[in-house]
């Protein structure tokens, strides 16, 4: 009979609730299959969770795309028009619903924030004010407001965006 | 002109011409008046009444839990001792901070809850290092991004059995935070 193979990250993801310490009593349950289903699509950063939707920068093959999972069918779903070949995306954020998500990315050397409806299939640029470069976005998990870090005369600030 | 439009946005007036991608705008009030800092990383609570984010403080990144829009700081219980701080993330009311903390020679992720006190530490796995967390808006899922082996991968974790949900107001099954 052969040994269960456990590959590193789900090793990993075994391991971290028996490490769990604190203040409150048991363990976090680590979502297995998902968690597998990650790992086999290649590597992941920036992720951002809605109430049933986790928006994340997906790396596979030297390119990096914005995904948006369904976690309880536990698989992605389309986002026509928002990934770009030429664009590189910096920073994803969704709201609770999965609706609209929120994107700084650079495109011809300069970075950019959107937002993208996805019952519209729409994409609209956010501007910016002149000398601030956008480097990571937060939104409101109603999609009413987003939070924009920028970098502005040598400081980064925060920049807090109503939106209809 | 369109440029000079969203810079009086900035400022507070208002500047709604929503095809042109001009919005409402301002600035996050400031930790300490005509202080000028460093500030990242910001997160929003789903009610918009919270906005985490953090700031150099004495040379250490420490997070900083405002309301909006007075701007008026709230404390936090056990987070002082543990810098630098990065990475927050706020429940719908804001009953739960999530971010990561320095635990010795570690960087750790844990989870405020503001109503009850109680703080849960998540330490990192062997040989992993953890970058960046999210937690959903009601506190009944993370998602930890670490680096392994050169690697980025993203691991959510089940809450449920730990935390009660921090749902939107009509939904809420806590006790609202004062």
């Amino acid at each position: 009979m052969r040994a269960r193979r456990w590959s590193p990250g789900l090793l990993l993801s075994a391991l971290l609730p028996a490490m769990v310490s604190g203040c409150m009593g048991t363990m976090p349950v680590p979502l297995n299959g998902l968690n597998r289903q990650l790992e086999q699509a290649g590597g992941h950063r920036n992720p951002s969770l809605g109430e049933r939707w986790l928006a994340v920068i997906e790396q596979r093959g030297g390119r990096e795309q914005v995904q948006l999972v369904d976690l309880q069918l536990q698989r992605p779903v389309p986002l026509p028009g928002l990934n770009r070949a030429d664009a590189l995306p910096i920073s994803v954020s969704v709201d609770a619903r999965g609706e609209r998500l929120a994107l700084v990315r650079q495109l011809e050397g300069r970075s950019e924030v959107v937002l993208y409806r996805r019952a519209l299939q729409s994409l609209q640029p956010i501007a910016m004010s002149p000398g601030a470069i956008a480097t990571a976005v937060n939104l409101r998990a109603d999609g009413r407001q987003l939070a924009v870090q920028v970098s502005r005369d040598g400081l980064w600030q925060i920049d807090l965006v109503a939106l209809p | 002109m369109l440029l000079g439009a969203a810079a009086l946005g900035l400022g507070g007036c208002d500047s709604d011409s929503v095809g042109l991608g001009l919005f409402n705008r301002r600035q996050a009030p400031p930790a300490a008046l005509g202080e000028a800092q460093q500030r990242r990383d910001p997160a929003l609570s789903g009610d918009g009444r919270l906005l985490a984010s953090i700031v150099e403080s004495n040379g250490r990144s420490t997070v900083l839990l405002q309301e909006q829009p007075s701007g008026r700081v709230l404390p936090l219980r056990h987070l002082r001792g543990h810098r630098p701080h990065s990475s927050p993330a706020l429940s719908w009311n804001g009953r739960y901070l999530a971010l990561l903390l320095q635990q010795g020679t570690q960087t750790i992720a844990a989870i405020e809850d503001r109503l009850s006190g109680q703080l849960l530490r998540l330490p990192p796995p062997p040989g992993a290092r953890i970058e960046q967390l999210s937690l959903a808006p009601d506190g009944q899922t993370l998602a930890l991004q670490l680096v392994q082996g050169g690697q980025q991968r993203v691991q959510l974790f089940d809450l449920s059995t730990l935390l009660e949900p921090d749902r939107a107001a009509g939904m809420r099954s806590s006790n609202p935070l004062p």
